[in-house]
């Protein structure tokens, strides 16, 4: 056999591969993505009877949009766009995702549904199997493990992970389901409990990307980067606080305190 | 001595952070009661003096790390 026919046959065999792997990834986007569409927009617009006119185009964007981003592979599309359109039939008909379509059960099979797909979708069409190797010759520091320093940034992904998971569903579960809260929207909103419980819903999930943009992405752009950034920014922290005095935000912090509590009593007592 | 003083001065920083954070708690709730009462502009001076004291504790915390390298 020569060198020629060695390389075509480990080629043929990585196409191959990595043709299963994306034919994997599609059917197993496929399947979770309309899991998610028919239990978030078909089955609650069925079940109020929403399903006539407009409301059936707009219920059959998102399934468009998954459609195109399955076509194109696209991650920005399939986690991005997607479930974004999913909000379209919803904002049209804000009872869609009210709590009176949603019981906790149903809550927490939707939102497994929605967490199994986020979670195939970005794993799978970003993991590729490599080819078994030909051999294998075992490296003396594989013996001992991985450094203490990768154990530790391992768990931060897994705390970030679970955190992923435990924010948003509190968030919204509480928006949905703790009974003060639908009391103040029926005493305030009355006739609008539905719209008023969708926006906030809404709103929940803008303030859950927003602290997921600035507090977890921000931890994790130095680990992207090979913590490069970081330890610059620790090391300038390091020299500033050297000096032993507090910066000058502290300061400004105090002030900033004092200046509104100063202000909270000239409101309450002149 | 001099270690002495170190240490207690670190714990003194590390006692002092906890407190003020955990202390900022307080305004944040007077907030939401303020919000309840829709006393919106106390609401928001109070938020106001809670994010202060939340970043008073955060420097606090990290003069603690610094004594404690």
């Amino acid at each position: 056999m020569g060198a020629r026919e060695v390389h075509s046959g480990a080629v043929a065999e990585l196409v191959v591969t990595a043709r299963k792997w994306r034919t994997f990834a599609d059917v197993v986007a496929f399947t979770l993505g309309v899991n998610v569409w028919v239990s978030i927009v078909i089955l609650p617009a069925a079940f109020v009877g929403a399903m006539r006119g407009s409301m059936i185009v707009a219920a059959l964007v998102p399934f468009a949009v998954l459609v195109l981003g399955l076509a194109r592979r696209s991650e920005i599309i399939l986690l991005g766009l997607f479930p974004s359109a999913l909000l379209l039939p919803i904002s049209l008909q804000p009872q869609l995702a009210s709590s009176y379509v949603y019981g906790p059960i149903r809550f927490l099979l939707v939102g497994l549904g929605v967490i199994a797909y986020l979670f195939g979708v970005s794993f799978f069409t970003t993991f590729h199997e490599p080819p078994a190797p030909r051999s294998i010759r075992p490296l003396s520091s594989a013996q001992q493990g991985p450094p203490e320093r990768w154990r530790r940034r391992e768990r931060v992904y897994w705390i970030l992970t679970a955190m992923s998971l435990v924010i948003p569903t509190v968030l919204i579960t509480w928006v949905n389901f703790d009974q003060s809260v639908a009391d103040f929207l029926g005493e305030m909103y009355p006739g609008r409990v539905a719209l008023m419980t969708t926006a906030l819903t809404a709103g929940a999930i803008v303030l859950w990307l927003a602290i997921y943009h600035y507090a977890f992405l921000g931890a994790l752009r130095p680990h992207r980067t090979g913590d490069r950034d970081l330890v610059g920014v620790l090391a300038q922290a390091r020299a500033d606080a050297k000096a032993g005095k507090p910066r000058s935000r502290f300061y400004l912090a105090v002030g900033v305190a004092l200046s509104a509590m100063l202000l909270l009593i000239l409101l309450r007592h002149l | 001595m001099k270690l002495i003083t170190k240490l207690l001065r670190r714990h003194f920083f590390e006692i002092l952070a906890v407190c003020l954070i955990a202390g900022s708690l307080f305004f944040f709730k007077e907030t939401l009661d303020y919000l309840a009462r829709r006393d919106y502009i106390a609401a928001l001076l109070v938020m106001v003096i809670g994010v202060a004291v939340i970043s008073v504790g955060k420097e606090m915390a990290r003069l603690a790390l610094v004594q404690r390298d």
